[in-house]
């Protein structure tokens, strides 16, 4: 979710270069094995802020990155949608800075400005010419001490139109759109906190009092509850000047509760239909996994690149391939940072049945249950993550967000070695156990169909219908 | 760690007493102002012609382990390929990785998953491109693979079906993004359907693509006559001659740089709305515009200024207002596709269904606006200048982007200085040259408007604007009865 839609790719590519894994067979050279690092130093204020810097001088600019420990989890039932309407809310003027300047100071001057909200955390960042770093921070400390100065009920309505226009741009005028809040509906309990969308429910934006809304900043958006990280072309002398000048009286926020996530578990398979203006059917099958704090998360991460991507992995290889029933397929764990889920997708090609795709794609996962990878698909499956990490260091803002990732979940912005060497570790034995504890009966299937095509469904007579397009 | 306990705890003692003592005097209300703006610093690059003809190019960059190399071709599916066959040009890219006289499409795939890398060939309009960003340790066999693929390739018959079936299925289901459909809609109605830049793959097109089709296009396409070879990052220019000229030893010699000769445009016609029906759609998909220039207009940089100003950022006039006081949309946009040809100037974004009306006097007003009826302050033009001067370095951070911008350079036929010059051309933009632009290259008497949208909800509230007349068209851009 994040505030200007062009930007998302760069985030989306910023991840995925984080999920890869390492290489196994290609000798790492003196060169390559010492690029795997990011060198940083940390500090953090007495108000709980915690500061992340990494110098980079190979182009003259900036990446500030504020990760604040909130997403859609800390919401509640009836007050959804509030981290990701912040998102919004926080380019809207602060305090000290009137509307507009912060766009000003940024794409204005050369750099570049978005925000992204997930179920766990929220990050804003800027990207700068190196000369306009302090007014950065300025922009980032006004608006964490002093939003609330400048927020009124027409601010907020103005921001509530603009994200309910997000959701019809991302879920209700997209084909497949609502297929992310479908499951996760379905996966998780209605209490929760990984039921609702991140986007939120437009019925509690629009019923959110401005109170409501100001008492969620005021726990959340605290010093307390945040990472700094300043990457690039900077000198961390004069930068630490600049952030306990502008962030150092910024008070400390009260203690914060996080809520209590279970893990969740399926008792049996759940499956539903759901028609939508689509012009052809698409499969869609769940299961509950692990989030970043479980080892378990880098074996999924390796079972979804040997189930598929390239022609070589098992269920591109029979259903794209050899079976020719399917266009494209896809399989990959999505960790959250309590809990996670591992996904596939079948696009058919015309004159194959989800129910014949459905039974071909468990055939084949099952096979893998019973045998396990093989050594040579374990190593393919890890080969590009030096490339991938080598190529994230391109960017400040990417190493800004591995570095606040790290300190934000695991308590070390240097936990991306213990990731690559975790990736690094998994083995065939690991892979086969988490596909038979993980890949089991309590699933969903979820069928997409276009409208009135329910006998397209993956065993239509055992799928239960959901909630049609408005 | 790097991170000591004792010194972090000094450290905030240390800062505590700081902020403390800050605290009493510092003014927030006082924008912190600018250091010294950094120098400009442009990658070099040197230029080679190898033995077979084509041009390489060397950026040396020695930060971090890593290559970006790509070979591009320049001209595109707009010049060689033929009206009836759309989608040979995308189809004989995939093809490359079907396998080679000594490996099969498998085999070529675990050889790069091992090298933790992989390939990637495309064709756009007018160049294509073939190439890979690698470690310095695995460019050489990378290489070798990217080799075998461009020389050796053996197209065999029923990778071409699966590839068929596969391109069926993506067209069938772009046909229901109104993304998709308002973008094809609107190049249908800007350049006519005889027009290269008016056409683009469909059914009929892909499937009668043939074997022999793709050979064919292959053979005359892929030549180093056409090819400028750039190398990016942690090598030296000695050292990958000798690999390149190694490496493509087996490419025979041969091809030409295209003309660029786009037909003669349709005939204008007065300004249009051109209204696709999408039943249901909760919002309508924007887009409104005109033919544009080439890339080597001499109104580039004024051109840069003015779009900039009109829709190129956030806060630009169309986001500004449509987005950000009216709350119609979730963004909205403008830009210009600079190419050889006349490639479109185009305006719009996805307006919620029941301001469609609104927005598109909104739209308008601005368009007018920009033109002349609202005239440009001297904080926008100082803003736009200063965005396009200043976000320079930051084109040049990646090795990859590094590749891309001096190739485009290249392709475009620019100056090897043209950086420089651009820096300067902005920065002696007036206002007049702003509205001497938009007026010039924005041609509001004769634009199409495409909105791809509801249209039991929006035509008449459409026409009842007093715009433009609607004509109704299906999703392939053909009037509809």
């Amino acid at each position: 979710m994040p505030r200007i839609f062009r930007l998302t790719l760069i985030v989306i590519c910023v991840l995925a270069a984080s999920i890869g894994a390492a290489p196994r067979q290609a000798k790492p050279t003196a060169a390559s094995s010492s690029a795997i690092n990011i060198p940083f130093e940390k500090h953090t204020l007495p108000n709980g802020l915690t500061v992340i810097l990494s110098v980079d001088k190979s182009t003259p600019t900036a990446a500030v990155l504020m990760w604040y420990h909130v997403g859609s989890k800390n919401e509640l039932p009836g007050r959804t949608g509030f981290a990701h309407l912040f998102e919004h809310v926080m380019f809207t003027g602060s305090g000290h800075v009137p509307y507009g300047l912060h766009d000003k100071l940024t794409e204005g001057v050369g750099g570049s400005n978005n925000g992204t909200t997930n179920n766990d955390r929220t990050s804003y960042f800027e990207t700068v010419p190196s000369n306009y770093l302090e007014s950065a921070l300025w922009l980032e400390s006004d608006r964490m001490g002093f939003l609330l100065d400048s927020l009124d009920i027409a601010k907020l309505n103005a921001q509530r139109d603009i994200v309910k226009n997000e959701r019809r741009q991302g879920v209700d005028n997209q084909p497949y759109g609502r297929v992310g809040e479908i499951l996760a509906s379905t996966m998780y309990p209605k209490t929760h906190p990984y039921s609702w969308p991140v986007i939120g429910s437009m019925t509690d934006l629009s019923a959110a009092s401005e109170e409501d809304v100001k008492n969620f900043f005021r726990l959340y958006y605290a010093p307390n509850n945040s990472f700094l990280a300043v990457v690039g072309d900077i000198d961390p002398a004069h930068v630490k000047g600049w952030v306990a000048k502008y962030f150092g009286d910024i008070p400390r926020g009260q203690p914060i509760t996080r809520p209590a996530v279970a893990p969740v578990t399926l008792a049996a398979e759940k499956r539903l239909v759901y028609e939508d203006r689509v012009p052809l059917p698409r499969l869609y099958v769940e299961w509950p996994t692990v989030g970043v704090t479980s080892d378990d998360a880098y074996a999924l991460d390796v079972l979804g690149a040997i189930l598929t991507g390239p022609r070589t992995a098992r269920l591109t290889k029979a259903l794209v391939f050899e079976q020719q029933a399917a266009a494209g397929v896809s399989a990959r764990q999505g960790s959250n940072e309590d809990v996670g889920e591992f996904d596939l997708m079948i696009n058919p090609r015309p004159g194959h049945t989800l129910t014949e795709l459905e039974a071909a794609a468990d055939a084949i996962i099952d096979r893998l249950k019973q045998e396990g990878p093989t050594a040579d698909e374990i190593a393919g499956a890890t080969a590009g993550e030096e490339l991938g990490f080598v190529r994230g260091l391109e960017s400040n803002l990417g190493k800004a967000n591995r570095l606040a990732d790290g300190a934000g979940y695991h308590g070390d912005p240097g936990y991306f070695k213990t990731e690559y060497a975790k990736s690094r570790a998994v083995t065939a034995a690991d892979v086969k156990r988490v596909a038979n504890k993980y890949l089991t009966k309590g699933r969903i299937v979820l069928s997409v169909v276009p409208l009135g095509k329910t006998d397209q469904a993956s065993k239509p007579g055992e799928s239960q219908k959901v909630g049609g397009v408005q | 760690m790097r991170n000591n306990k004792t010194i972090a705890a000094a450290l905030a003692a240390f800062l505590a007493c700081s902020s403390a003592a800050l605290a009493q005097t510092l003014d927030r209300t006082k924008v912190p102002p600018a250091g010294k703006p950094p120098a400009l610093h442009v990658p070099t690059w040197t230029k080679t012609t190898l033995s077979n003809g084509a041009l390489l190019v060397v950026s040396e960059r020695h930060n971090l382990p890593l290559v970006s190399f790509s070979i591009t071709l320049v001209g595109g599916a707009n010049q060689f390929e033929r009206a009836d066959r759309r989608g040979v040009a995308g189809l004989t890219a995939a093809m490359l990785s079907e396998g080679t006289t000594t490996r099969n499409g498998d085999q070529l795939a675990q050889a790069l998953q091992l090298l933790g890398t992989s390939v990637s060939v495309g064709i756009g309009d007018e160049s294509g491109s073939i190439g890979f960003v690698s470690t310095t340790a695995t460019l050489a066999p990378t290489l070798d693979i990217l080799a075998d693929m461009l020389v050796n390739s053996t197209f065999p018959a029923e990778s071409l079906e699966r590839l068929r079936a596969q391109r069926l299925v993506a067209l069938t289901q772009a046909n229901a993004q109104p993304g998709v459909i308002g973008r094809r809609v609107f190049a249908r109605v800007l350049y006519g359907a005889s027009h290269p830049m008016g056409q683009e793959p469909d059914e009929t097109s892909v499937k009668a693509i043939t074997r022999d089709d793709v050979v064919a296009w292959h053979k005359a396409y892929f030549r180093p006559g056409r090819a400028v070879i750039t190398v990016v990052g942690d090598v030296t220019q000695a050292g990958v001659q000798a690999a390149v000229e190694k490496a493509l030893a087996a490419w025979p010699a041969g091809g030409d740089k295209p003309a660029f000769t786009y037909p003669a445009l349709p005939a204008t016609h007065p300004l249009t709305i051109y209204l696709v029906d999408k039943p249901g759609a909760a919002q309508s998909t924007f887009n409104i515009g005109n033919p544009g220039p080439p890339r080597s207009t001499p109104d580039y940089a004024a051109l840069q200024v003015m779009n900039t100003i009109l829709g190129g950022q956030f806060q630009s006039r169309l986001n500004a207002n449509i987005r950000e006081e009216k709350g119609y949309s979730y963004g909205v946009n403008s830009g210009f596709s600079y190419g050889k040809g006349p490639g479109p100037f185009r305006a719009g974004g996805d307006i919620v269904t029941a301001k469609s009306d609104a927005a598109l006097d909104e739209f308008m007003k601005e368009l007018r606006g920009i033109q002349g009826s609202r005239p440009v302050t001297d904080e926008e033009l100082k803003t736009a200048k200063d965005a396009l001067i200043q976000r320079l370095p930051g084109q040049f951070a990646s090795v990859a982007q590094v590749g891309g911008t001096i190739t485009s350079l290249i392709v475009q036929g620019l100056p090897d200085t043209f950086y420089q010059e651009y820096v300067k051309q902005v920065s002696v933009v007036t206002k007049g040259d702003v509205v001497r632009v938009a007026k010039q290259y924005i041609d509001l008497d004769h634009a199409s408007i495409v909105i791809v949208g509801d249209r039991a909800t929006i035509e008449g509230p459409l026409k009842a604007t007093g715009v433009a007349p609607i004509v109704i068209l299906d999703n392939e851009g053909k009037p509809k009865t």
